[in-house]
Order: structure tokens, then C-alpha cells, then sequence
């Protein structure tokens, strides 16, 4: 076994702990309720969960596509969607503080956010 | 010669392109972009096998068809993404790994593919908070890597043996 071989063993080792430390550290529940529906980046809508009404709707992707989001008892989740791959449906509810869900084909996400500020 | 490495090279691309099919058919896991790689076992090979402009032919050509096969183009900015770190770091790192640790470079390999996947992500949709997920994929490469480049190991044994007893 070379040194290098060695290093090499060492640095995967510490990347995997490393990974490790990191999703315990992220397994953060959530603490507010208001979540935010950004699209490329942009906030599209902020909701205050413990106040909106059980629901599902749409929202479109400009370059064609939508996802369903559905509202119920306080949760989030994508209920359905045409993108290729679903990841975003199998995602489930929103649920961690750091753990968004993504929807990569429609460059969507939905996340805890700060309550806004009131004016 | 020629022709027999690129029959090879072509063999390698279909047998690759077989396991991501194979794969495709594998129930998702809830967290995107966790993947078994199983296309990979052919790259690791092919890194230690042939040079670095013939295993990124073989790399791009797995790739594109690849996303024609499963019907998930947009998937292949991510794959291409991914693909060329992994490629670039396993090439650099078949010079100070050798053959007996290919497992190793795999697991390197995987650690790349995952890099490049998310860096991607963060760009093409432009939320940072997409890095949440660097964590899952970093510990599922690790695992992935290990169990491709172990399969990767295991073919290099058997051909080696084989070649052996063919000149015997």
C-alpha cells in the first residue's frame, strides 16, 4: 500500500463521516410555519401553514410543465407533477428545516422561510 | 488494433448502457439524484483500461444515449455535469491509485459525479438551498462508489484470469 493509496483511504474516510456529521446536524424539524414556493430562485409565493386552508393547486413552469401542491393539515407536499423523474412527489411532506423539496426539471423549490415581516 | 479497440470501447459502451437501463427499472429512492450507478462499473474499467480521449468518448456516448433511453433530457446537463468531474478526478487519480485499489478510485469517482450533479443543480436553478442534499449524496456516493468499483475490481480479476488461461 503506497502513501498515496493511503491518503486516499484517509481523505474518503473523513468525506464520509464528514457527510455523516452533516445530515444528523440537518435533521433540524422544522420550527415555523411559513413556507416559501420560490421558481428559479424567485419567490412566487410565502404561506403561513397553520393558517391556510386544506387545498391543491397548480403552479405552472413557463417553459412548460406544472407541479400540484397540496395543502393538508398543516403540510406541504407535492402531490403530483409531469416532470420525467417525480422526485419531487416521492420527496413527501415538507418536513426538515434545511431539506427543501426540489423539483429539478421545473427549477422548483419549496422551503421553511422567516415569518415576513409585518408592515 | 484500431478496430479492436474501438470494438471494445463499443462492447464497454453497450454493457454500460444495459446496466442503466437495468437500473431505470430500480424503485426510485425519495432523495434526488441518490443513485447506484451501475453504468459506472464500466467507466472505472475503462479509466484503468484505456486512455483518457477513448474513455471520454465512451463516457459521452453512455451519457447521451443514455438520457435518450430514459426520456429525461433535462436529466443530462446533471449526468454530463457529473460525468466529466468524475472522469477528470478518476484520470488524475489512476496515477497514484493502482489497479489492486480501484475501489478506491471508484469511491472518488462517485464523490466527483455527485460534486458536479449538485453544482449543476445550485446553478440551473439558482437556490443554494438545493446544497441540503450534498450531505445524502456524498454518503450514498461513497457507498455506491465502493460497490461499483468493487464490482469494477472484480471483472479486472476475472478477465485477467481468463486472458491467463487463454495463453496457456
Amino acid at each position: 500500500m503506497t502513501k498515496g493509496v493511503k491518503l486516499a483511504i484517509a481523505a474518503a474516510a473523513v468525506i464520509f463521516l464528514g457527510a455523516i456529521a452533516a445530515i444528523i446536524f440537518l435533521q433540524r424539524p422544522a420550527q415555523g410555519t411559513w413556507v416559501e414556493i420560490l421558481q428559479d430562485n424567485k419567490v412566487i409565493c410565502t404561506l403561513d401553514l397553520s393558517q391556510e386552508p386544506d387545498r391543491t393547486f397548480r403552479v405552472e413552469f413557463p417553459e412548460g410543465g406544472w407541479n400540484e401542491i397540496r395543502i393538508e393539515n398543516g403540510t406541504i407536499c407535492i402531490s403530483d407533477a409531469d416532470c420525467p423523474d417525480h422526485t419531487c412527489v416521492h420527496t413527501g411532506k415538507l418536513r426538515s428545516e434545511d431539506i427543501p423539496i426540489v423539483c429539478l426539471p421545473h427549477k422548483l423549490v419549496i422551503k421553511y422561510c422567516a415569518p415576513p415581516e409585518e408592515s | 488494433m484500431k478496430t479492436k479497440r474501438l470494438t471494445e470501447l463499443s462492447l464497454l459502451t453497450a454493457a454500460a448502457l444495459i446496466a442503466f437501463i437495468i437500473e431505470m427499472r430500480l424503485p426510485d429512492i425519495r432523495i434526488p439524484g441518490v443513485k447506484l450507478g451501475l453504468a459506472n462499473i464500466f467507466t472505472v474499467y475503462a479509466v484503468y483500461r484505456f486512455s483518457g480521449k477513448e474513455v471520454f468518448l465512451l463516457l459521452v456516448t453512455r451519457i447521451v444515449l443514455g438520457s435518450l433511453f430514459s426520456s429525461n433530457l433535462s436529466a443530462i446537463i446533471y449526468s454530463l455535469a457529473g460525468g466529466m468531474l468524475c472522469l477528470c478526478g478518476m484520470l488524475l487519480l489512476r496515477k497514484i491509485i493502482s489497479e489492486s485499489y480501484l475501489w478506491l478510485c471508484s469511491i472518488f469517482g462517485a464523490i466527483l459525479h455527485n460534486t458536479g450533479q449538485i453544482g449543476a443543480a445550485v446553478l440551473m436553478t439558482g437556490t443554494p438551498a438545493v446544497l441540503a442534499y450534498y450531505p445524502y449524496l456524498l454518503v450514498s456516493g461513497c457507498i455506491a462508489g465502493l460497490f461499483t468499483g468493487l464490482c469494477a475490481q472484480f471483472v479486472v480479476k476475472r478477465l485477467l484470469n481468463f486472458r491467463k488461461g487463454k495463453t496457456e
